[in-house]
């Protein structure tokens, strides 16, 4: 029992991201954003299980996540899809690419992508009727998601590489 | 000699006493520069428990909350009563479901809350969720012991309210921020800052005089339309408990 735990732990660890995706604690957030948690996970995955695979579960991620919010018009799916292949061809330059630090700044780039897209979205459905006002608060949620993923990634995604190397040995 | 020592103690400066009263002579030349500020401050505290007014007070203002407490029962049933002739909608009290926010994404692309009553409870899709100040959003989607409710911040809410002082109606749209926007289709619409915007009469979705927030700044550079920000009364980031209404629109 508690190898089958060991063995399928990236798996396991897969449940609790819709968990903290509902969690959204204020004191962690910054101008009312919270850092984009499914990247945290999907990083470590891509880089260990490669692109195809980063691509199937950022696939995964955002049904499940598209499912949590209420928004049936935008989809987080493009951007996690994208995130989780570009993410697994880091796996290629590991010796330049991985590093403590270097894990905020690819999903700081992963966080603005993803923000990026969905804001798209947001747009094109509006394009008729679009004001500023749709558009100041985008752009403030796109940089504060951005900044708080880079912060919060090198401890978090460090430590799930660590598990999901150990798990997978 | 022996003289001579015995007028230098008897020096006036030698004295305890004198120092005292020339302290007290200094202490009143204070009290006459300052024109007995010291004795009036002094005063104003020892007498305070004796103020004609204070007693009086307290007894008029609970007078004054009983009187609007009666006068709101009674306007309260004239307006059901009223509505009833006129066949317009009606918002019941008795049909309130009370549920806490368990989940709550009030700053970011998502503004929606989850609240711990479900369909197993009543709640249903459509419901109206209203907090401390006014109203917060509807209910949108619900689970065997869960609710997820769009909030009027988000831009997927679009709702029908009323400016009560100019009598005219308009719509309320997410913005995706804080504070909504009102978009009235009237360049001529007298619309001021402050002005209170409730749920519209005339709405299919809302139950009408939910007050929902202020006008804050006003935007006239639309040449068909005015549009003004809205500072909501209720405020969805710091509200734990909330009340769902079952309305029967």
């Amino acid at each position: 029992m508690n190898k089958f735990f060991i063995k399928k732990l990236s798996i396991l660890s897969f449940i609790f991201i819709p968990i903290i995706f509902l969690w959204h604690p204020n004191w962690l957030g910054f101008l009312g954003v919270q850092p984009y948690w499914p990247l945290f996970w999907l990083l470590p995955w891509s880089m260990i299980n490669g692109s195809i695979n980063g691509l199937i579960f950022g696939l995964f991620l955002g049904l499940i996540l598209d499912s949590l919010t209420l928004d049936n018009n935008f989809t987080q799916i493009p951007g996690l899809i994208l995130c989780g292949f570009l993410f697994g061809r880091i796996k290629l330059h590991r010796a330049f690419w991985v590093g403590h630090f270097r894990y905020g700044l690819i999903c700081s780039l992963g966080s603005f992508l993803c923000g990026t897209l969905y804001f798209l979205q947001i747009l094109l459905r509006n394009f008729l009727d679009t004001d500023a006002f749709i558009f100041i608060p985008g752009i403030k949620n796109i940089l504060a998601e951005v900044f708080l993923t880079g912060f919060f990634a090198p401890f978090i995604c460090s430590q799930l590489l660590r598990m999901f190397k150990f798990s997978k040995r | 000699m022996i003289s001579i020592r015995r007028i230098s103690t008897n020096r006036w400066w030698h004295k305890k006493k004198n120092w005292l009263l020339f302290a007290i002579f200094l202490f009143l030349v204070f009290v006459r520069i300052s024109k007995g500020s010291f004795y009036k401050d002094f005063y104003f505290f020892i007498s305070k428990p004796f103020w004609p007014g204070q007693f009086q007070k307290e007894i008029v203002l609970e007078s004054i909350d009983q009187e609007y407490l009666i006068k709101l029962n009674l306007l309260q049933k004239d307006n059901t009563r009223l509505r009833q002739i006129l066949s317009l909608q009606e918002s019941s009290n008795n049909d309130r479901i009370s549920a806490a926010v368990i989940s709550r994404k009030t700053g970011s692309w998502w503004r929606q809350i989850i609240l711990n009553k479900g369909s197993k409870d009543g709640v249903e899709i459509g419901n109206v969720v209203i907090g401390p100040g006014g109203l917060l959003g509807r209910v949108k989607n619900t689970s065997l012991f869960t609710s997820s409710v769009t909030l009027i911040t988000s831009p997927e809410s679009k709702l029908g309210v009323w400016v009560d002082r100019i009598q005219i109606n308009g719509l309320l749209v997410g913005s995706g921020d804080n504070y909504p926007s009102l978009i009235i289709f009237s360049k001529d619409a007298d619309v001021k800052v402050g002005d209170l915007i409730s749920s519209s009469p005339a709405s299919t979705l809302l139950p009408p005089n939910i007050p929902i927030g202020i006008v804050q700044s006003i935007d006239e550079t639309l040449k068909s339309k005015k549009t003004a920000k809205i500072s909501l009364l209720a405020k969805p980031h710091v509200i734990d408990w909330v009340q769902i209404l079952k309305v029967n629109i």
